[in-house]
């Protein structure tokens, strides 16, 4: 915001001068019409003033031109400025964030409380500068030639504060209600937009329609609630100032009749009265873009102040190399409160393969989100190479780990672009080569554009395998000490597992390795191999000896290899 | 970096006016009461206007410089009469007009949405969610602005600026004429001015849009985004559409800052010219010093109007360029176009639009090629005929082409060689909602709205609520469900993120099974789910299935291996087809998949 302080006052200088010329021509008025009243006392001929208020005008009319953009633009700069802050609020806040957040009301508030903030920053910034200077300047001047008259003018004017003090609070209230309704109405829109596909083919149009009607009238009535009192104080603060002019009308009046005051001063005088009509009924403006403004920016703070609570650390240490040695020590987590993994603990070495099975929803995917650290976990629970992961810095712990989510998230960006991602400057070779081994060549290769194919929006463009696929690549490119596969393969045909296990098997070497599945296929190779039940660790040992137990993994087996058995020939 | 071409929405073409302008006076005709309300109340919010200054004439001409005091309280009644009168009265045409503007704006934005909702699956592909929700709303809005700005009181302005005109040329003839001289100057400002403005105007609003797509889609992957660190690209990229935004925006302040000082400096100048003309008039004698006094008042209530229209322009050229964009929304069509197969009489062929009679006794796909883009034939010659009852099921490798059949049956993409029939009828003739009612499919994305675990099911179909339980049961999904503090009622976060995937797919899956659909699409249903659930839902489905046609995709042969025909889809054509038996005898490409998946 200092960097703008320079300019608003470069702004605030224009203004003054462009207000200088303005206000210059009632001046030049008056002399001409005393010089027509007297002709002789002053000094020129009507003409002559004539000729200097169309100079004047001209040049109130360039240096207006300077003020205005100079101090609309700067509102432009600050509502960039406030919207990269906003993003870089977005960039640095966390899972835990985002998961209790609609796109939507994000959206909202970047596009619409952020338009409220700049009209407030820009035009109401504008006007009040303007506001003031035609104050009192025109008081000054009226002060000049009368001060008594001035005083009875200005009158009105304390009524106008007890409007605005009552109507304030509540523009702010029922401002930010329109604002959190349009949020509503636009969060409806995404997600009904997003699932275009479901909607169609449960035929739920008028469904989502009808609650999207619903929340635009609820919209549209707490707007003319605004709008109501932006309706009162607007033609209040019109008649506010007719009032003033009425009293300068009739004592003024009286003053000339009684020869206090000289026609032409009067004249001027209310030259001037006319020119606050208009600063009037725009402070009336302003009460509102302030009030929306605040109830706006209100909504942006909760963004710009929101914490992540996946924080760094306050001292952070950066190992010197992974070896990638991950330990577990009675990790507990819980969403809301209550556990959800119990007690975990385990020591996965550096260089192995560890498989994790278990029913839906038994905490596999959360296991492998804190190692990651995407949600917050306490201290001491996970450890990497014997240190706290809290400990590490956030950006080196992931630079370490491969991640390759249960659900793909592609980016609508060419797919060359997108398995780019998992590394920075990444070479077409390397981009190549990580897709090789995820399988996903052949496909791209068979596009007509081939890598530089767009994936549409999350990638829908692409097969699901084709989008998982790309995921892994993405990962694989990374290079990481530690990969992480959540169901890497639920959607590829046998043959395609079958390839990208064995291009994996290669491409492990000494990274640690965690691989969820629910097809034991994908573990096949796995050192060791982890059941997970309701959170706690059920079972867990190499794949023959779990066999060898009987309990729940060998129900796996047999499950999945039931029919096989019977069918062999 | 910048990225592809996904982020940059087209700058739409030129302006018809006219025609713009026609096409949303339609949206008013509901509402023309309002609007005739609206324009009757100008001529006394004019009137109360006009007659002020008037009434400061006669009191400096006949009271002031006459020196006489009586009157002057009854003038000065009458001039706060019309303050009062001017100030209730704008405040009734404030609220009539917002209250317009509101509505039209409601109506516009319920007709857009319905209409993004009807539009095809294909449209989807190329166009991001931000782009289109910034129509919903922002561009909306920006028309929204004309109203709060008042466009109908554009009309008032003018009645104002003739009736001054027409005060003025009647007082002083002359005068005036000296005064209109800088008219032809502002008219030739505001015309050049117009084109650039609008041009300008159109590239905010798709800059906007470009903006806003990048930022949703951000959103959704932030997570991605922070895995792998590159926080630096993306700000980077937010940075320049922020940048192009921004810098976007800046001409429009120039132009119309430019228009606005013009109108303020011309107005100075002809109150100039009148005391320059005026002066040599009273000298002379043909001029009283009140009518010039008045007169100079006149050009200040002249160009009161001229000042508003012009502080209209902008807005006004800014909602244009958003009206265009709604517009250009509202003239996408909403299926592509495809007229019906016409079908040869006495094949039992129906007329279009014509209901298929339940049950559905065979689906058949004759020789059906398709491709999302041109000539890049994903299917490519597609043979296959379902009966009723039948349980097909479609394998092979990722990527062959598997769920686009399942696309096209509910025909949300259509078939461009071929055809697919349902009893020999054309599905193209089949009514969409007929047609997609009797389908239900388990998508291999499984979607969840913001709401609850019932709503996610039932998506607020009443007869899918009464069997919303028995689904869930019947898939397995009670279990987790039951343990859920609300049960059915707990709450769902965007995108269904606090749940896991399998409990996504389940819910999904149940979702399917509440609409008690006559023919069952399973793609890849059970693929993040284990295989203790899995075998309940295959033991649930059975019941379900018997008398049910369906049509499964499935890599895990497990699921498919008691269908009663299999079908193995490889790069788009059929390679082969048969029951589980026969293609194991085959020893060709499903021969080969399964030993595969089930070497131990
Ligand atoms: N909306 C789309 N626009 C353009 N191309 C698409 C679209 N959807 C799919 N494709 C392409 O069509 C081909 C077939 O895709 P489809 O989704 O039918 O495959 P699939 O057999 O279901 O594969 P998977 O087993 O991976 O789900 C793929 O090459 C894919 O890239
Ligand atoms: N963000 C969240 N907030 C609250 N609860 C959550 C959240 N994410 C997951 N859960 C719950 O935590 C439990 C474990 O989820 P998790 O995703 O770890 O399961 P999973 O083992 O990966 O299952 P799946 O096999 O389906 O992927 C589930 O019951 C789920 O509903
Ligand atoms: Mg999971
Ligand atoms: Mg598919």
């Amino acid at each position: 915001m200092r960097s703008f302080r320079r300019t608003y006052l470069w702004g605030s200088i224009l203004l003054v001068g462009a207000n200088g010329f303005a206000l210059l021509i009632p001046w030049l008025l008056k002399r001409a019409v005393e010089s027509l009243q007297f002709p002789g006392r002053a000094g020129h001929s009507a003409g002559y003033f004539g000729l200097l208020i169309v100079g004047a005008a001209i040049a109130h009319g360039v240096v207006r031109v300077f003020s205005r953009t100079t101090l609309l633009h700067v509102g432009r700069r600050i509502e960039y400025r406030i919207r990269e802050d906003l993003y870089s609020a977005l960039l640095s806040l966390d899972l835990p964030y985002f998961s209790g957040e609609r796109t939507g009301d994000i959206l909202s508030r970047f596009s619409n409380d952020l338009t409220n903030v700049r009209m407030l920053v820009g035009f109401g910034f504008l006007n009040v500068i303007n506001t003031v200077i035609v104050y009192i300047s025109a008081l000054l001047l009226m002060g000049r030639i009368d001060p008594f008259l001035t005083f009875c003018s200005v009158l009105p004017y304390p009524l106008m504060l007890i409007l605005v003090k009552q109507v304030s609070r509540r523009i702010f209230v029922h401002s930010k209600r329109a604002q959190e309704e349009l949020a509503a109405m636009t969060s409806h829109a995404e997600e009904s937009i997003a699932a275009s596909v479901v909607v169609k083919t449960y035929r739920r149009e008028e469904s989502r329609i009808g609650i999207f009607r619903e929340l635009a009238e609820k919209y549209l009535f707490s707007s003319m609630k605004m709008t109501n009192l932006r309706g009162i104080v607007i033609p209040f603060m019109a008649s506010m100032s007719g009032l003033g002019t009425l009293i300068v009308l009739f004592v003024g009046g009286n003053r000339v009749i009684s020869g206090v005051m000289t026609l032409g001063d009067f004249v001027a005088f209310t030259g001037y009265l006319a020119m606050l009509v208009w600063p009037t009924v725009v402070l009336g403006w302003i009460l509102n873009l302030l009030q929306r403004g605040a109830a706006s920016m209100a909504r942006l703070n909760a963004v710009l102040d929101a914490k992540a609570m996946v924080a760094e650390s306050p001292s952070p240490v950066a190992p010197e190399s992974v070896r990638g040695e991950l330990e577990l020590r009675g990790l507990s987590f819980g969403y809301n409160g209550e556990p959800l993994l119990k007690d975990i603990s385990l020591r996965i070495k550096a260089g192995m393969n560890l498989g994790i099975v278990g029913p839906v929803g038994s905490g596999k995917t959360t296991l492998v989100r804190l190692i990651a650290r995407l949600y917050p976990v306490a201290d001491g629970m996970i450890f990497l190479d014997g240190t706290d992961i809290n400990r590490l810095p956030l950006k080196g712990l992931r630079d370490v780990i491969g991640f390759v989510p249960q659900e793909s998230f592609l980016f609508s960006r060419t797919i060359r672009e997108n398995i780019a991602y998992g590394k920075e400057g990444a070479t077409d070779e390397e981009v190549k080569e990580a897709s090789r081994l995820s399988r996903l060549d052949g496909d791209v290769e068979g596009f007509p554009a081939g890598y530089e194919t767009l994936v549409g929006e999350r990638g829908v463009t692409l097969s699901g395998g084709q989008k998982q696929r790309t995921a892994i690549a993405r990962a694989l490119l990374k290079d990481p000490a530690i990969l992480i596969l959540d169901d890497p393969l639920s959607a590829v045909d046998a043959r395609t597992e079958e390839e990208i296990l064995a291009g994996l098997a290669r491409y492990y070497g000494g990274r640690t390795a965690l691989i969820v599945s629910h097809r034991l296929s994908a573990l096949r190779g796995c050192d060791r191999i982890i059941v997970m039940d309701e959170g706690r660790i059920a079972e867990q040992g190499t794949h023959d000896e779990l066999i060898a137990l009987g309990g729940r993994y060998a129900a796996i087996h047999r499950e999945q290899n039931l029919r096989a058995e019977i069918d062999r020939y | 970096m910048h990225f592809g071409g996904i982020y940059e929405d087209e700058i739409v073409g030129k302006a018809y006016d006219r025609r713009l302008l026609a096409r949303f006076l339609r949206y008013l005709r509901p509402y023309r009461w309002l609007v005739v309300w609206s324009i009757l109340l100008l001529p006394f919010i004019a009137a109360a206007k006009l007659a002020q200054p008037w009434l400061l004439k006669i009191a400096i001409d006949s009271h002031i410089t006459a020196g006489r005091m009586e009157g002057l309280p009854l003038l000065s009644l009458g001039y706060f009469a019309l303050i009062l009168a001017d100030g209730l009265l704008t405040y009734l045409e404030i609220y009539l007009l917002q209250y317009l503007g509101q509505r039209v704006m409601f109506d516009l934005r319920v007709e857009l949405f319905a209409h993004i909702q009807r539009l095809s699956a294909s449209f989807f592909d190329r166009t991001p969610t931000g782009g289109l929700v910034t129509r919903v709303t922002s561009d909306v809005e920006a028309l929204g602005e004309m109203f709060t700005a008042g466009i109908i009181s554009i009309v008032g302005d003018i009645l104002v600026l003739v009736g001054i005109i027409g005060i003025m040329l009647w007082m002083n003839l002359k005068l005036s004429l000296v005064t209109f001289t800088v008219l032809p100057v502002l008219l030739y400002i505001v015309f050049a001015f117009r084109t650039r403005m609008r041009t300008a105007f159109r590239e905010v609003r798709a800059r906007l849009s470009n903006l806003n797509s990048f930022l949703a889609e951000s959103i959704g992957g932030m997570t991605v985004v922070q895995l792998f660190n590159r926080q630096q690209t993306e700000r980077r990229e937010f940075t320049r559409l922020n940048a192009a935004y921004r810098d976007a925006n800046l001409p429009v302040i120039t132009w119309d800052a430019a228009l606005f000082a013009a109108v303020e400096a011309l107005s100075s100048v002809a109150v100039g010219l009148i005391i320059w003309y005026g002066g040599g008039e009273i000298i002379s004698g043909t001029l009283t010093f009140g009518a010039l006094v008045a007169f100079i008042q006149y050009i200040e209530k002249f160009f009161s109007p001229i000042r508003d229209l012009s502080a209209k322009y902008s807005i006004m050229q800014g909602a244009m360029a958003a009206l265009e964009r709604i517009f250009g929304l509202l003239d996408k069509e909403k299926i592509p176009p495809s007229p019906p197969a016409p079908l040869p009489p006495g094949e039992g062929g129906r007329r279009p639009g014509e209901e298929i009679q339940p049950p559905i006794q065979t689906i058949e796909f004759r020789d059906v090629w398709f491709a999302y883009n041109g000539e890049d034939y994903v299917l490519k010659g597609l043979n296959l005929t379902i009966r009723r009852g039948e349980k097909i099921a479609l394998v092979g490798e990722t990527g062959g082409g598997k769920t686009t059949v399942t696309r096209l049956l509910s025909r949300l993409y259509e078939v461009e060689r071929g055809e697919i029939t349902i009893d020999g009828t054309d599905i193209r003739s089949i009514p969409l909602g007929e047609l997609r009612s009797r389908i239900g499919v388990v998508l291999q994305e499984p979607f969840l709205f913001t709401g609850t675990v019932g709503y996610n099911i039932s998506l607020g179909d009443d007869a899918a609520q009464g069997r919303m339980e028995a689904a869930a049961a019947l898939v397995g999904a009670d279990r987790f469900i039951r343990n859920l503090a609300g049960g059915f009622e707990e709450e769902v976060r965007e995108r269904g993120s606090n749940f896991s995937v399998g409990e996504r797919q389940l819910i999904s899956f149940a979702r399917a099974v509440a609409f008690d659909p006559e023919i069952l699409v399973l793609d890849e249903a059970t693929a993040s789910v284990d295989s203790a659930s899995e075998r309940l839902i295959q033991e649930g489905l059975r019941g379900l299935l018997s008398g049910r046609t369906s049509l499964v995709v499935a890599h895990r042969l497990s699921t498919v291996r008691d269908a009663d025909r299999i079908v193995v889809i490889h790069k788009g054509e059929k390679a082969e087809e048969g029951s589980h038996d026969e293609l194991i005898a085959r020893q060709g490409l499903y021969y080969r998949l399964y030993q595969l998946q089930f070497r131990d």
